[in-house]
């Protein structure tokens, strides 16, 4: 008796909850799939359904395949390079010095500024004419290494996962910064004694210890590259010629500019499935706290 | 994750969401009260639809005319054309897939309106429009839009410049790169383009001297999709002058990376002599034309010994249409008629500095940088338009990324005909795409 009203107040407690995320997450992604099946423009209510062929499509073309292969390229050059740094200014951060103290003031800045005014300020760095880093190399006499830096197929990609770093940044120091701050002082106390110091401390006690924020961490990267749409479609528009493609421009391409609005779903949905993909083989990898092991 | 789901559907649900739930019904109901209009907020404003609308409203008692406008107004539309609640009369602008609304049967016919009165009961509606620029808007011999302003294609450059340094714009492709070593000499980028958008360089280079060599049939052959005519020989030689003029240094360093703006500032600002664009360079650029600059229209120099007629003149429209949902067609024709009326027209080209389709048109007050303009297209014998672009978008999207590849060095001239003619045979080999002939 006490465990079914029991369950009737939990149950009482989830349903809002429930019910939100069914009608604005699982309804809208049940349709996704759906309409992934139909041939459709978007236009008008005409769907003809193909079944798989818009994923037969999709594996066999190469914009898509440029579109993964440059999401993975931004996964695991400019992510790793953002949670590298993360890590260190967290480890940074936790200091007493002016640095430390200054570094916390500022941290979380790029995060507070929207994103659309990110791509724009860093569009304008990179601006061939106009720009920041290309004044800033012709006043110092290195007209030569000046560069159209987005214009350009060897540095499109690169610009662009600069700006993702600079941008995302704060937002994991925020997490390593209050992972470190979770560690108890004892660890740290007994680790000073043990005369391990500076780095070494870092790599053999705060690193094993952080597990579970690395976790987090890694995992919410993947959904945040796999859902860089913005930043490219301003800096880029995925140009020049595809260098810079990612899934969701080239999802909205299809949709909007070709009125492929089944294809697109096709792609939105093998989106969902990668990103799907990695975060269980991330959770797989991390699932015992190293800690735990050494029990 | 959750986050993914969302922008999987995100974008498509604003759309897909109406889909579902809207059924088709028309909530609004038949009121012919009300007419609304949704129109693409660009360079032009929509201050004059709304003085138009206004002026019509009061015309007709009882009849309450909105206009809305947007910048990015196609988004806005299609949700509705979805949902079956269209506006009653729309320009939807240039981000609209045009045809795909015809093949999904979402436009109305036009023909019957054409052939009744023109505003002010004075011959046929029909008759109102340039010929050449309303049969942009057919297929089959069926008009489905309409045309309202259109822009002509060419270069421009800096008369007081020019006059300066005792330069002449040049008329020949010889010339063009006798000038441009002259110009170079002086320190100056003979040439700027608008990189991001490489459509200016297909539209302001490419195709016209496909033209010009090969003769208007090279790019109508192009245009209908015919095996062979995207890597013809005189398609293959206009992408040579293109590298041609790379490899001499003749373009600005970086002009591949700058969008139109930025181009066309450092055009205005002196960095460059000559810059490909549309007549409505001007209107787009009023507010950062430096007070000394002047801007004059030239064709794109033509090639001597070429097949083609050196008076041909590209041009280009954003039609008007009105949805077959609509609750107020018939308001809406006659809206429209006011505004393609002579008067009316007359009063948009002295006001906006653009060219109308209406014929008579062109005898109002031109500003000063469109009398180069209206005079090419008055003496030309030839008017052409680059509709493939609008027809098959995934098409042209894959020539524009070759024509950057192509201008950033990447590939010659005969490797990017190649992409393009295998982009019209995959357009051309695929049963989903429906076909369209110009001038059919």
């Amino acid at each position: 008796m006490r465990d079914r009203s029991r369950g009737a107040f939990i149950g009482a407690f989830l349903a809002p909850a429930l019910g939100v995320y069914a009608f604005f997450v699982i309804y809208p992604f049940l349709q996704a799939v759906l309409f992934s099946t139909y041939r459709w423009r978007g236009l008008s209510q005409n769907k003809q359904f193909v079944g798989i062929e818009n994923f037969r499509n999709l594996f066999s073309d190469p914009v898509f395949w440029q579109a993964v292969k440059n999401n993975l390229w931004l996964l695991f050059v400019a992510g790793a390079i953002a949670i590298a740094i993360s890590v260190g200014v967290a480890t940074g951060a936790r200091g007493k010095s002016l640095l430390s103290r200054s570094l916390r003031g500022v941290y979380l800045f790029p995060q507070v500024i929207s994103l659309v005014v990110v791509a724009i300020l860093w569009y304008f760095v990179f601006s061939p004419e106009i720009g920041l880093l290309n004044g800033g190399l012709r006043a110092i006499g290195l007209d030569s290494l000046a560069k159209p830096w987005l214009g350009q197929p060897s540095t499109a990609l690169a610009a662009v996962g600069i700006a993702f770093v600079w941008y995302v940044s704060g937002f994991y120091v925020m997490l390593f910064a209050a992972g470190i701050q979770s560690i108890p002082s004892e660890v740290f106390e007994a680790a000073e004694l043990d005369g391990a110091h500076g780095f070494r401390r870092f790599r053999t006690v705060i690193w094993p210890m952080l597990w579970s924020v690395k976790r987090v961490a890694v995992v919410y990267m993947v959904i945040n590259v796999m859902n860089v749409f913005a930043l490219v479609l301003l800096m880029t528009r995925g140009g020049p010629d595809r260098k810079t493609e990612v899934m969701l421009t080239y999802l909205y391409e299809q949709a909007f500019t070709n009125s492929q609005f089944g294809y697109a779903t096709s792609l939105a949905v093998a989106n969902f499935v990668i990103i799907m993909a990695l975060s269980l083989g991330i959770l797989f990898y991390f699932r015992r706290s190293p800690m735990e092991a050494r029990r | 994750m959750s986050k993914t789901v969302c922008l999987a559907g995100g974008l498509l649900l604003g759309v897909g969401f109406v889909a579902g739930c809207g059924s088709g019904a028309n909530s609004s109901g038949g009121s012919s009260k009300e007419l609304s209009v949704a129109a693409f907020q660009g360079g032009y404003g929509i201050d004059a639809y709304e003085k138009a609308a206004q002026e019509f409203g009061e015309m007709h008692p009882g009849l309450e005319v909105k206009v809305e406008g947007d910048p990015r107004i196609w988004e806005k539309l299609r949700p509705r054309l979805v949902a079956g609640d269209p506006p009653d009369l729309m320009f939807p602008g240039w981000g609209m897939d045009h045809w795909s609304l015809v093949e999904e049967g979402q436009l109305m016919p036009l023909d019957e309106a054409l052939d009744g009165p023109a505003w002010g009961g004075k011959g046929k509606w029909r008759d109102t429009f340039m010929p050449e620029i309303l049969k942009l808007c057919q297929k089959d011999g069926k008009t489905w839009m309409l045309p309202y302003y259109y822009m002509i294609y060419g270069w421009w450059y800096d008369p007081g410049v020019f006059a300066k340094n005792g330069w002449t714009p040049p008329q020949t492709w010889n010339e063009l790169l006798a000038l441009c070593d002259k110009i170079k000499a002086k320190g100056i980028a003979p040439i700027t383009f608008q990189g991001q958008y490489p459509y200016y360089m297909i539209e302001g280079m490419l195709l016209p001297w496909a033209v010009s060599i090969g003769g208007i049939e090279a790019v109508d052959a192009a245009q209908n999709l015919e095996p062979g005519a995207w890597n013809s020989p005189a398609m293959v030689r206009a992408a040579e002058m293109i590298c041609e003029l790379r490899d001499r240094g003749y373009f600005q360093d970086g002009a591949t990376g700058m969008s139109h703006t930025e181009s066309q500032t450092q055009f205005l600002n002196g960095k460059a002599a000559m810059l490909p664009c549309g007549s409505w360079l001007s209107s787009e650029m009023k507010d950062v034309m430096p007070p000394d600059a002047k801007i004059e229209f030239m064709m794109c120099p033509r090639v001597e010994g070429g097949k083609g007629d050196p008076t041909a003149i590209l041009i280009g429209i954003e039609p008007w249409m009105i949805p077959k949902d609509a609750n107020n067609k018939e308001m809406a024709v006659e809206l429209f008629k006011y505004m393609t009326s002579l008067e009316k027209a007359k009063e948009f080209v002295e006001t906006k500095g653009t060219m109308m389709a209406i014929v008579g048109s062109e005898k109002a007050k031109l500003p000063a940088v469109l009398i180069k303009p209206a005079e090419a297209v008055n003496k030309s014998k030839t008017v052409w338009s680059v509709q493939y672009r609008m027809w098959y978008p995934a098409m042209q999207k894959e020539i524009e990324g070759a024509m950057t590849s192509m201008l950033n060095g990447e590939i010659t001239a005969k490797q990017f005909c190649d992409r393009c003619e295998a982009a019209a045979a995959a357009t051309r080999d695929d049963p989903n795409i429906p076909k369209y002939k110009l001038g059919s």
